[in-house]
């Protein structure tokens, strides 16, 4: 071979090798947890998890914890954003679903939230003995007109080894006119036409699981509004509506100090893995949480199966609605989004007319008793227009992030789901089976 | 290659020799035409079926047009209304069954129309009116000499009367230690799947044994009372003043699930005015004098208490109920000859009932169950003892017809109960195991039946299983359910026969759903509860919308 063949074909290669460096090293936000950058290893420990308390498995070191904090303590803090706030308040909460096929179902049930044991915050439901209630819910359904009347008192208990009870569940049906005791839902099983388990709405508990920091990351996008979806119309505490352009929502709400330049966010990722000895048959093999490296925030939380293969992903907006709570303690997620990757369902919930509520004694004794949706007496009077009430309005699918953290990410979506994925992105909303795009 | 070898197989198997040789370069084009067509049209279809399903999903016109604009006209407003038809048929031919003139297939064929109105006054005041239509033409639609109910119960058909129209019209005046609700109103008392303690309100029991739990709501009959709950912590006390008095309502003459048990034959009893109206018995009986509770005497009025406590993982409840019989009872008041054969002398009227009842339920979660892990369980027991319950005694009026001096009843206690058992299997499947009892004490065989007891024998069984599971592939919008409900007595009928319902249900979008449901009765004797209904086994279809 000539050296001016040997150049020809050398040239090219350096340039494409040249080329694809600097547009890999534009477009990689992630790092390994050997990469992660001394000035993050201030918040995060790579070690631990450390010492055990005298339960046994609960860690010596006492929440919230300081930092760094290793993957265990991570966890631990996740327990305080779960998907309904831990201090008392009130809220309307939306959700809906749409099918691949673009069949749309939207709900809104009106939440009073009641902690047991503590201010806010998850200490009731670390340090409670098992079988303790931590919290209480009850919530009001308004919409759609087969739900109108319905309510449900959530008694959240700690669980143990020997307390495997996690809720204690009674519903009120208007057309059985009857409060009855229902089996709480199973942990890993998706509600009926919805991403969302049971475990998604009620936050895990750290200690059944095992803790890893992967690595870091940066997010730039959580949930995403369609293009067609421009102004979203949303509630305030006491019900006052105002108009908010979707674009302007930002991750972590206006007031989050800690945004970077490119108004991204700086996040941990963390994996947390079932230990077998407390969930032995639980259906998710792997959670993998994005969380923001200040309050260690979950913005983005994707679930495997036990082969490792990709189940849903999760992603969230965080706002601090509670500025009584120190530390970012008082975010929580007024807008979060699910995709089963595949059934091609996605899910949206979001959390309007947040209002904090401090409930008088006889208002505790009365409102979270089961007996009393007997009354059917909706005292929470919020509302909400953030209904969707369209399908090709509905919340884009989350980003993929492929190629992300490899080792723990098994991402094959089939055919069919990544053309309507790129059909969407093209589009800027979602494109459903069958339709044809103007 | 694959192809032709593929048709060679198949033109040798059919033994078509010539198969291939036919098989022209133009009968290819068209096979090939007509399967990428067929693609074209199956992709097509399901296309427009999604584009449909989309449109669906959130067509609601009554929504739209009705309750939305009111409300927002009216602020304090809130209508819900509800369209539902349930139409079953009979799978068997036409004939007759026992005394009946089985010339009919439709079961029912009902449209019914609910509107519900909630006002909120102020935040402690609500007024509610819920309105009913109804509408059945199975009477009409048939030409059926079977179905006569109508000539003496128009309501059967369709209602006209306020009663029914007005189906509940209450004021709720809440606070937080008590509530007042005074109006017409339906109460729902207890926990179970079936009637125990759900004891206040009287049944329309026009569907007989075909009456389900999921009935109830449409078919309870309201009453006038003032219901008021105080609560004292996390005890709630309950008490009812009911001074409206309505009877259980059944399937009488001349409709379709009347009881092939009863003479006389339809081809008699629809011409006899004073059978239908109840003035005179079966079996030639007179009733001279009937009578309901009056309104206008407190004596006369029902009174409730109820006291439910949390306690743990348990929550449970008392109550009483002082009560009438919703069904009345024949007395015996006289003996009378005609044509030399002796006949009785009637009074019908309500007895009185003490009902204590009592209710449990328990949650819980199994833990390391093979195969599933976790299970989530909940157990709930409910009973009521009924005190003083009436029975027609046939040796009192075999007697009487002798000339004893016998009212013809026998008073005596009957206990209804049942333990349920529901877990929360994979994939969203609920399991119900619910076996329920009914014993009469000092029962005999010529006891005829009274409120709470098993029917022709001295205690029965029921262990009721439900099963029900959605399916994951149609997002949870199709689920089957079954139901079979086998009845044991004993000690003289064994088994008498179950009841299976398999329905398929379809959630065509959040206000639009449908369903098929398949009820077949098997087993037992012809003069059993289910065996009795052999040859009813039907299939219906459903649907409800509700804006």
């Amino acid at each position: 071979m000539s050296s001016k063949n040997l150049e020809r074909r050398i040239v090219p290669i350096f340039l494409c090798l040249l080329i694809g460096a600097s547009v890999n090293a534009a477009e990689v936000t992630w790092k390994s947890a050997n990469e992660i950058s001394q000035e993050a290893l201030e918040r995060a420990d790579l070690k631990g998890p450390g010492p055990r308390d005298a339960t046994g498995y609960l860690p010596e070191k006492k929440y919230p914890f300081t930092s760094p904090l290793n993957a265990e303590e991570i966890g631990y803090r996740l327990m305080n954003f779960n998907h309904v706030a831990s201090w008392a308040h009130m809220l309307a909460d939306c959700y809906g679903s749409v099918t691949k096929e673009g069949y749309l179902t939207e709900g809104i049930t009106l939440g009073m939230i009641d902690n047991v044991g503590s201010e806010g915050g998850p200490e009731a439901r670390i340090y409670g003995s098992p079988g303790d209630v931590f919290q209480r819910w009850n919530y009001y359904y308004t919409y759609p007109p087969k739900s109108e009347g319905e309510q449900q008192v959530w008694h959240l208990r700690r669980t143990g080894r020997d307390e495997p009870t996690k809720l204690d569940f009674f519903v009120y049906s208007p057309s059985l006119r009857r409060v009855r005791r229902q089996p709480p839902p199973r942990r890993d099983a998706q509600f009926p036409n919805s991403v969302q388990t049971f475990d998604d709405i009620v936050g895990l508990e750290a200690w059944e699981f095992e803790w890893t920091l992967i690595g870091s990351d940066i997010l730039y996008s959580t949930v995403r509004f369609p293009s067609n979806r421009p102004m979203l119309t949303l509630a305030r505490a006491g019900g006052r509506f105002y108009e908010q352009e979707a674009s302007k929502i930002r991750m972590m709400g206006d007031d989050y100090p800690h945004y970077r330049k490119d108004d991204g966010i700086d996040t941990f990722v963390v994996t947390a893995v079932p230990r077998g000895d407390w969930l032995p048959k639980y259906r998710i093999g792997r959670v993998v949480y994005w969380v923001d490296q200040h309050y260690f925030f979950p913005l983005r939380i994707e679930t495997y199966d036990r082969e490792g293969e990709l189940l849903a992903i999760q992603v969230r907006m965080g706002e601090r609605q509670n500025p009584n709570l120190p530390d970012g303690h008082g975010y929580t997620n007024p807008h979060s989004a699910y995709w089963d990757v595949r059934l091609d369902l996605v899910t949206y919930s979001a959390h309007d007319s947040m209002a904090l509520a401090e409930w008088t004694k006889e208002e505790k004794e009365t409102l979270f008793n089961p007996d009393f949706m007997r009354r059917r007496w909706n005292r929470n009077n919020a509302k909400s227009q953030v209904l969707i009430r369209d399908p090709k309005k509905f919340h884009l699918r989350p980003e993929i992030l492929e190629g992300r953290f490899p080792t723990y990410r098994s991402i094959n979506l089939s055919p069919e789901v990544l053309a309507r994925v790129n059909a969407q992105n093209a589009a800027g909303r979602l494109v459903f089976a069958g339709e044809k795009l103007e | 290659m694959l192809f032709w070898q593929l048709i060679d197989e198949e033109a040798h198997l059919l033994g078509f020799r010539f198969f291939r040789q036919r098989l022209t370069g133009w009968h290819l084009s068209f096979l090939l035409l007509v399967t990428f067509s067929g693609e074209v049209a199956t992709a097509s279809m399901r296309d427009r079926l999604a584009g449909f399903d989309r449109f669906l999903a959130t067509f609601d016109p009554g929504g739209r047009y009705l309750t939305r604009p009111i409300e927002r006209l009216v602020p304090g407003l809130t209508l819900n209304g509800t369209y539902t038809f349930a139409s079953d048929a009979l799978l068997s031919s036409h004939d007759n069954v026992g005394f009946r003139d089985r010339d009919y297939r439709w079961l029912q064929f009902q449209s019914l129309f609910e509107l519900e109105a909630n006002y909120q006054v102020n935040s402690n005041i609500q007024i509610t009116g819920i309105f009913h239509a109804l509408y059945d033409p199975v009477y009409a639609l048939q030409g059926s000499d079977g179905l006569y109910a109508p000539k003496e119960n128009e309501r059967l058909r369709g209602y006209e009367d306020s009663k029914d129209i007005a189906r509940e019209l209450y004021v709720s005046l809440r606070t937080l230690k008590f509530d007042l609700v005074l109006g017409k109103q339906q109460i729902a008392w207890g926990k179970m799947d079936g009637r125990f303690i759900d004891a206040i309100n009287p049944m329309d029991g026009r569907e007989s044994v075909q009456l389900e739990s999921s009935d109830y709501e449409r078919r309870r009959i309201p009453l006038w009372m003032a219901n008021l709950t105080y609560y004292v912590g996390s005890v709630s006390l309950n008490f009812l003043w009911i001074p409206g008095f309505e009877p259980d309502e059944h399937a009488t003459y001349g409709s379709p699930w009347y009881s092939p048990l009863y003479s006389p034959a339809d081809s008699v009893a629809r011409h006899n005015p004073t059978l239908l109206q109840g003035n005179v018995t079966a079996d030639g009986y007179t009733v001279d004098r009937r009578s309901k509770p009056n309104w206008n005497d407190f004596a006369e009025h029902q009174l409730a208490f109820r006291v439910d406590v949390p306690f743990g993982a348990w929550t449970a409840g008392l109550i009483y109920f002082y009560a009438w019989d919703k069904n009345p009872s024949d007395s015996i008041t006289g003996r009378f000859t005609e044509n030399g054969v002796n006949y009785l002398s009637l009074e019908r009227r309500h007895r009185r009932l003490h009902h204590f009842g009592f209710t449990a339920d328990y949650a819980g979660t199994l833990s390391s169950v093979p195969i599933v892990g976790t299970l989530p369980v909940v157990l709930r027991v409910e009973a009521l003892l009924s005190k003083g319950v009436p029975f027609a005694d046939l040796d009192e009026y075999t007697a009487a017809l002798e000339g004893a001096d016998v009212d013809g009843l026998r008073e005596t206690d009957t206990i209804k109960g049942a333990i349920a058992f529901e877990f929360a299997f994979p994939h969203n499947t609920t399991f119900i195991f619910q076996p329920s009892l009914y014993y009469t004490k000092d029962w005999k065989s010529t006891l005829g039946s009274g409120f709470g007891g098993a029917v022709g024998d001295a205690w029965a069984l029921a262990p009721v299983i439900f099963i029900k599971r959605p399916f994951r592939f149609t997002r949870d919008r199709l689920a089957i359910g079954l139901t079979l409900t086998p009845y044991l007595s004993q000690p003289t009928r064994n088994s008498q026969g179950m009841k299976t319902k398999v329905k398929v249900s379809y959630e065509f979008s959040q206000y639009l759903r449908g369903k098929i449901v398949y009820t077949n009765y098997s087993g037992g004797d012809g003069n059993d509860l289910f065996g009795g209904y052999r040859r009813y086994d039907n299939i219906g279809i459903g649907f409800i919308y509700e804006f």
